[in-house]
């Protein structure tokens, strides 16, 4: 690897080998970064040039990839970093992505990538400053949750959250390897899908704390004129000023239920009570907060007003978490939703994976295929959220019922439950859906969970925009979007397999860059910075030249090289589906009533998306693009 | 007559909905009708991040042919992903 920056603003990948307590350092080579540029793009190189699919996901030599983007902690909005490996949970790529203030502030010190490999002697805690990594003793921190690590770490190293001082770290739950565990960023931001906390807790991990303050890059070109421009398009966007900053995501529950697209009980049901709506969050909304540098602050918080324990307060919830512990649950009232959403965050919960796994056992419960002899007395009937809640901290230590449930998709398979069960598990590849949309109406929207390399979920490839009258009625304007015509009908199959590839190709970039996705054009906006602003930044940044058609390229081969890396773990045609209750069971209710999706239909939607996107029969990337991602994978020339 | 609900980033002074007397035939009349009341509406829709919905039905496509009777109630939403 090369030992000096390839381009203006690079920082080092540093390799850390837990078991010898050594670290070294390289830089991506330049090739790679115009193949697949940072964070997650650079994430995927290293998969898979690192894996073993030999071993299994949490033996030592698997490596847990840190990334932050080529933007990231530089342009507003850029704040996210992805963290990647192979998943315990689902057994195909793991890759998470998260913002708050780690991915910048690992920046601040010089480093790009972080690749942690070998199994701690004993628990360990990485500290980095000044760009340097130190190798701590983590013995004071086991057992300590979310809220309690972030209260006692101030104080050990110095410094101020949010100011010259960040913390990925995990909780009980990620030490007990729970699969659906994240890895903590924030107070409520996490790494989550797909097991990182048992992949961290597995290496014996417990935090990686950075100090260091922050600093002005010394770019190829000035870039704080081209800064000022997107963060004012940021905020000129409707969605920005009539949604995010205002009540954040929540606001979705309420179309979703009015459309019956809601997942109500593991998705038997699509609609649910307006008890659940935005505006009864409002009165516990005590703040809006947000990720480094963001101007956008689209994070509620919330307060209410309640003293007897630490969860009357905290962060979120989020449309997905209000989402997974409301109607999927049962639950209609908002102050329970929150209170659970306040424990997730301190347990360090997945609230997708999690919510999901629990409305899974809640089914089998419902249909006596699992009872309280399973549960070990615990009530799991719709809406109990004091049952609820005590299996989440059952959970966070593997005890009794929660051992179960701790296990996620992977229940059946470690005994917990009779084969029968799988019949009714919300999973696409091994994870459990991301969001709450239940997506038998927008056929967009499944073929996006089917396909998406990360398993069951939304934020890889959403064409959110097929919600959307305004543009469905306006077939030229839609047509630019997505290169293409794509049937303004939200339920027709018709040509929806490009606008999922031009989706997943710019959210791609958007994630290599740092760029949340709800500021990247075509998710929340067609008006949000998009693969235009992208390039122009990175030539400011970097002095690296993209055209905007080279760009889209760049999110083509990053999902080319993870679905390489999904073949080498056995994923083939039959894993890009939808889960049986999607095909076989109409939804009931609404305008949309009788709708599902018809297979032959679906699987010629899927062999359209494999056409558009250049892969062969199996789903992996075929001709020769193939063998130009194998020239970069193989000597990152 | 048929009243509108608007989310809270429209509102025109303290009220949430708006009622428009006489003969609206169709969501494009309406939003003809609401642009009179809320200076710049036409410009915010082309953002597009409002749906309609008549009578709690959300309308996803030909949204503006969407006809309208005495006595409907159409409420404007904000819609957005999630995460």
């Amino acid at each position: 690897m090369p030992q000096a920056p390839q381009y203006p603003t690079q920082g080092a990948t540093v390799f850390i080998d837990l078991e010898r307590r050594e670290v070294q350092r390289g830089y991506t080579p330049l090739q790679v970064v115009r193949s697949l540029l940072a964070g997650r793009g650079a994430n995927m190189f290293y998969l898979h040039r690192l894996l073993d699919e030999s071993l299994s996901p949490l033996h030592p030599d698997i490596p847990l990839i840190f990334g932050s983007g080529v933007l990231t902690g530089i342009v507003p909005s850029a704040a996210r970093g992805n963290a990647t490996s192979w998943s315990p949970e689902s057994g195909v790529l793991m890759d998470c992505n998260a913002g708050d203030y780690f991915p910048s502030f690992i920046r601040m010190n010089g480093i790009d990538h972080v690749i942690l490999y070998g199994r701690a002697a004993s628990w360990t805690l990485l500290h980095v400053k000044n760009g340097e990594i130190a190798f701590r003793d983590a013995t004071p921190y086991v057992g300590l949750d979310n809220i309690d690590m972030r209260a006692r770490v101030p104080g050990d190293f110095g410094g101020t959250w949010a100011r010259d001082l960040a913390m990925v770290n995990i909780t009980r739950a990620g030490e007990n390897q729970v699969l659906t565990s994240a890895i903590m960023g924030g107070p409520k931001a996490c790494y989550a899908r797909g097991g990182p906390g048992a992949k961290m807790g597995s290496l014996k991990v417990k935090a990686i704390v950075v100090q260091g303050q922050t600093r002005d890059f010394e770019t190829a070109q000035p870039y704080k004129g081209y800064n000022r421009t997107i963060a004012q398009k940021l905020l000129d966007t409707s969605v920005v000023k009539h949604a995010l900053k205002t009540m954040g995501t929540p606001f979705l529950y309420r179309p979703s239920r009015m459309l019956g697209a809601m997942g109500t009980k593991n998705n038997q049901l699509t609609t649910w009570t307006d008890k659940l709506d935005a505006e009864h969050i409002t009165p516990y909304r005590s703040g809006m907060t947000g990720c480094f540098r963001c101007p956008v602050n689209c994070r509620p918080l919330n307060d209410m007003k309640v003293t007897a324990d630490r969860y009357g307060a905290g962060d979120g919830p989020e449309y997905v978490t209000l989402g997974k512990f409301g109607p999927n649950v049962g639950i209609d009232r908002i102050e329970s939703v929150i209170r659970l959403n306040n424990i997730c965050n301190d347990l360090g919960f997945d609230t997708a994976s999690t919510g999901s796994a629990i409305a899974w056992a809640m089914e089998l419960y419902q249909r006596g295929i699992i009872n309280k002899t399973h549960t070990q007395g615990l009530d799991l009937t719709w809406g109990n959220a004091e049952a609820i809640e005590q299996l989440l901290f059952l959970m966070a230590g593997r005890e009794g019922f929660g051992n179960a449930v701790a296990d996620g998709t992977r229940a059946v398979e470690k005994g917990h439950y009779p084969a029968e069960a799988l019949k009714y598990r919300m999973a696409v590849k091994g994870l459990m859906q991301s969001d709450p949309h239940d997506a038998r109406i927008l056929k967009a929207f499944a073929l996006g969970l089917a396909v998406a390399t990360r398993g069951m979920d939304h934020l890889r490839n959403r064409v959110t925009l097929e919600i959307n009258a305004r543009i469905n009625d306006d077939p030229a304007f839609k047509e630019r979007l997505y290169g293409g015509p794509v049937s303004a009908a939200p339920n027709s199959y018709q040509d929806k397999a490009r606008a999922v590839r031009v989706c997943e190709n710019t959210y791609a970039v958007g994630d290599s860059v740092g760029m949340c996705r709800f500021t990247t054009k075509l998710f929340n906006s067609p008006s949000l910075p998009g693969l235009e602003e992208f390039a122009n930044q990175v030539a400011n940044v970097t002095g690296l030249q993209f055209q905007e058609s080279e760009l889209s390229d760049v999110g083509h081969n990053i999902m080319g090289v993870e679905r390489l890396i999904n073949g080498r773990l056995g994923v083939t045609r039959a894993d890009d589906t939808l889960p049986d209750r999607w095909f076989d069971e109409p939804i009931t209710v609404g305008q949309y009533a009788g709708e599902k999706i018809d297979r032959a239909e679906f699987d010629r939607m899927l062999s359209q998306f494999y056409e558009i996107s250049g892969l062969d029969g199996n789903g992996q990337p075929a001709g020769a693009w193939r063998t130009r991602l194998a020239a970069t994978l193989d000597n990152g020339q | 007559m048929i009243k509108v609900v608007l989310p809270a980033t429209l509102r025109v002074g303290a009220s949430d909905t708006l009622e428009f007397e006489g003969s609206l035939a169709s969501i494009a009349e309406l939003i003809d009708a609401l642009d009179v009341r809320i200076p710049g509406f036409k410009d915010q829709l082309d953002d597009s991040v409002f749906n309609f919905a008549v009578n709690d039905e959300m309308l996803l496509h030909r949204a503006r042919e969407r006809r309208l009777a005495d006595g409907d109630t159409v409420e404007i939403i904000p819609t957005i992903s999630g995460g």
